[in-house]
């Protein structure tokens, strides 16, 4: 890299990176084919690593997804889907991915057909079940990698591990069976260190959230994972949140809240509601309240050791995500946010769009309030389609909880 | 006239859970959900194993733990557990094969922290070789966690017995599947689903001798029977059939079901534990080589072809789908099973059901015309 381009890049802003990172991103996956490249849809976590050492290009139908259902296309796209017979029951994700492959439309110019696909069900079932569909309409092969739930026994641990390194071996076969060339390790090993700092940084970057007042609400951590989410493995996603934590920690030195006299730290539980990103913060901004965080942004936080075999140090950190853990360890994770980042009340949200992670909300919400003392709302609605959005309802209900913190506030004080 | 022992299993099949109460007096009672746990561990150690299969009763403890678009047989499963007829069981092993069920485990534990409580992580993949690997490392871990939890080893030898009672148990019910299917007018489908149901509850010793004397009857009986004409070759196909009052459906339009894919009928009945070797070893064989049993497959067009093949095997007329409200595992396969069947021209209806289903008017009337339609078609 030119000296000239070089100091060009560190006059960027993250904002500006973000932008340039992504376009360039999704330049190469469109003309991946044309370069003679393969693309393998994956799911958000799952070791792309491997992908990305053995170039083939990974590409995230969820990610796609997101960004049409921040648009608000969910209905039209649900709509599209729901006639070729599948229920609005399904994940919102799923729903819109389908429309968006029966009726073309799409918030980002849509996304290229794969050669392969990786599910990796840390996450949920639901995923496989979605990327099942697309393999039989791509006549693409699919690789499922299992992940059992990570339980606490450490003895079950132990022979997770192991499985799961099992099936990583048998994935980079698969890998070099679809591209014919054989695998490169000491490639595995560089982009394991990128990984290894991209996560680093971004972990340094959502922890900020411990400052007081916070520089950033969960609503910055979510835009700005997108790049961990599809970069990991690459040098540019290091420079991406090391320039985004220098201008975050700039504001907490200046004290520069994400709101202006912060008065509520709150939990949120879930996938937002990516349709009421905006207004969400806002109503929040209006009552001096500000969700830091949720387990859903630290689903990234990795911790790649990469003193231990690769292929170790990815199955630990995958199959460890909180998706995929018990909930007494999810609940425990979720109390280490709470003391962490002072946090003083929780938003949970049940999202008919995903089971794997709502049908525990009601459960974790009995054992914060019970380890926390910390009230909690909890409310039923969609990620991503506004049919299931009660919007007077929910905006009643918020504003009737942020109104129970402000009486104890005062009550306390 | 059918035998006294044919007339018990279907009265046990209307009361499941009643029959625990007897046994609880004689050993410790384990409940397992569907499909992928190997019970025969469970019995080896000592214990009663049986298959928690939700109650038809109104949902009342359950709503405030799993929001209502979870399964039904979730929700009813739930219920069952934090319900009165919690005070049967004294303790589970829940295998985990979607988020429903991963959660319900999580769930369970947290509400009866008393009871005995073990995950039984079976693979969700089964196309490769580390998920038969894997399957037998569970069985090993299992194995010892009962060992530890009763006091007593569990040695080979009582596996070996385990899995001889098991293997009979399915040869049976694999002989009177196939008598049923020779001569249809024999017994019903309600009857026959009801003699496989309480496999999962009764005693196998006790179940082995009722289902001899069945067989024996319909040994006997089969040739004699020469009313056998005029019924409809029917494919059952979904997870569970849930209100069985579905076979009663199928039965009153002279549908006789002779091939299925259920986890409460096929899928448990079909492949014996080979005895011998290793014995986690040949759990995992026969977990590898259980027919449509796997919600997840890297062959993505089994859920049709699968089907297809049985359809054709078994020379049916139609297919008929139970399709349990909200399993998403259905919800994603549906659309290209139905669109595959479709273009080969097969006969297929989906009867979309709930655990509390009660109005079963409409449904009837739907499997009726259904039924109907095929006849005129000159199947038989």
């Amino acid at each position: 890299m030119g000296a000239k381009t070089k100091e060009t890049k560190e006059k960027q802003s993250a904002k500006e990176l973000s932008k340039q990172l992504t376009d360039a991103y999704l330049g190469d996956a469109r003309t991946a084919h044309e370069q003679g490249k393969y693309v393998a849809y994956t799911t958000a976590v799952s070791p792309v690593e491997l992908f990305v050492a053995h170039d083939i290009i990974p590409v995230y139908p969820e990610n796609h997804a997101a960004a049409c259902l921040t648009k608000r296309m969910g209905t039209e796209l649900s709509l599209a889907t729901e006639q070729k017979g599948y229920t609005s029951h399904l994940c919102a994700y799923a729903r819109s991915d389908l429309g968006y492959r029966i009726t073309g439309k799409s918030a980002k110019g849509g996304i290229p057909d794969p050669d392969f696909l990786l599910a990796c069900n840390a996450q949920c079932f639901t995923l496989t079940k979605w990327f099942e569909v697309l393999s039989r309409k791509y006549q693409a092969p699919l690789f499922v990698f299992d992940t059992p739930q990570w339980i606490s026994d450490p003895g079950a641990r132990r022979e997770i591990v192991r499985y799961c390194v099992r099936q990583l071996r048998e994935l980079i076969a698969a890998l070099e069976g679809l591209t014919g060339k054989k695998y490169d390790y000491d490639r595995l090993a560089e982009v394991m260190a990128y990984s290894r700092d991209a996560s680093f940084f971004y972990r340094k970057f959502l922890d900020m959230a411990a400052y007081k007042p916070s520089p950033i609400s969960i609503f910055d951590a979510l835009i700005h994972m997108a790049i961990t989410v599809y970069l990991r493995g690459t040098p540019q996603c290091v420079d991406y949140y090391r320039t985004l934590c220098a201008e975050v920690q700039a504001k907490a030195d200046q004290g520069i809240g994400a709101v202006e006299n912060e008065e509520f730290r709150l939990y949120w539980e879930n996938l937002p509601v990516w349709f009421k990103f905006r207004d969400h913060f806002n109503l929040l901004k209006s009552y001096g309240a500000t969700i830091l965080t949720s387990l859903y942004v630290h689903a990234w936080s990795y911790d790649f050791d990469t003193a231990k075999d690769p292929l170790v140090t990815l199955a630990e950190n995958y199959v460890s995500v909180f998706s995929n853990c018990t909930l007494e360890e999810r609940a425990k994770m979720a109390l280490d946010l709470f003391q962490r980042y002072s946090l003083n009340g929780s938003l949970m949200f049940v999202n008919r769009s995903c089971k794997a992670i709502s049908f525990a909300v009601y459960t974790l919400k009995a054992i914060l309030a019970e380890k926390t003392g910390t009230p909690a709302l909890i409310f039923e609605s969609d990620m991503g389609d506004p049919r299931f959005y009660s919007e007077t309802q929910i905006r009643t209900r918020m504003e009737a909880f942020l109104e129970t913190l402000q009486r104890n506030k005062a009550q306390g004080a | 006239m059918k035998p006294k022992a044919l007339t018990r299993l279907v009265e046990i099949a209307n009361d499941p859970y009643g029959c625990l109460a007897g046994l609880r007096k004689q050993k410790q009672v384990i409940g397992s959900t569907l499909a992928d746990c190997p019970e025969e561990l469970i019995h080896a150690a000592g214990l009663h194993p049986f298959l928690i299969l939700g109650t038809n009763e109104p949902i009342r403890h359950s709503a405030a733990l799993l929001p209502d678009n979870a399964c039904s047989l979730a929700r009813s499963n739930l219920e069952l557990v934090i319900g009165c007829q919690g005070n049967f069981f004294d303790g589970f092993v829940l295998a985990q094969v979607c988020d429903t069920t991963q959660h319900l485990a999580d769930i369970w534990k947290r509400k009866l922290p008393h009871h005995y409580f073990e995950n039984f992580l079976a693979p969700r993949q089964v196309a490769r070789p580390s998920a038969r690997a894997w399957y037998a490392e569970e069985c090993r871990r299992l194995r010892a966690a009962l060992g530890r939890y009763t006091g007593r080893e569990i040695t080979d030898e009582d596996l070996w017995r385990s899995f001889r009672l098991y293997n009979e148990n399915r040869a049976l019910l694999r002989r009177l599947y196939a008598i049923k299917e020779e001569a249809p007018a024999l017994m019903t489908n309600r009857e026959f689903f009801d003699a496989v149901k309480v496999t999962f509850f009764m005693d196998k010793e006790e179940h082995n001798c009722l289902l001899k004397e069945v067989v024996q009857w319909a040994e006997q009986e089969k040739d004699r029977r020469t009313d056998g004409d005029g019924y409809v070759k029917v494919i059952m196909a979904g997870i569970v059939v849930e209100p069985p009052s579905l076979y009663d459906m199928v039965d009153e339009v002279r549908g006789t079901i002779v091939g299925d894919t259920l986890c409460t009928a096929s899928r448990y009945i079909y492949h014996d534990v080979e005895v011998e070797g290793d014995p986690a070893e040949a759990l995992a064989d026969r977990h590898m080589r259980k027919p449509f049993f796997s919600p997840i497959n890297a062959d993505v067009e089994r859920v049709y072809t699968d089907l297809l093949t049985l359809y054709r095997r078994k020379g049916a007329a139609a297919i008929v789908y139970c399709h349990i409200k909200y399993c998403e595992s259905q919800d994603y396969d549906l659309p290209d099973i139905k669109a595959h069947m479709r273009e080969e021209g097969i006969p297929f209806l989906e009867l979309e059901t709930e655990y509390q289903s009660t109005h079963l008017s409409q449904m009837q009337t739907r499997v009726q015309a259904f039924c109907e339609s095929v006849i005129k078609k000159g199947a038989t």
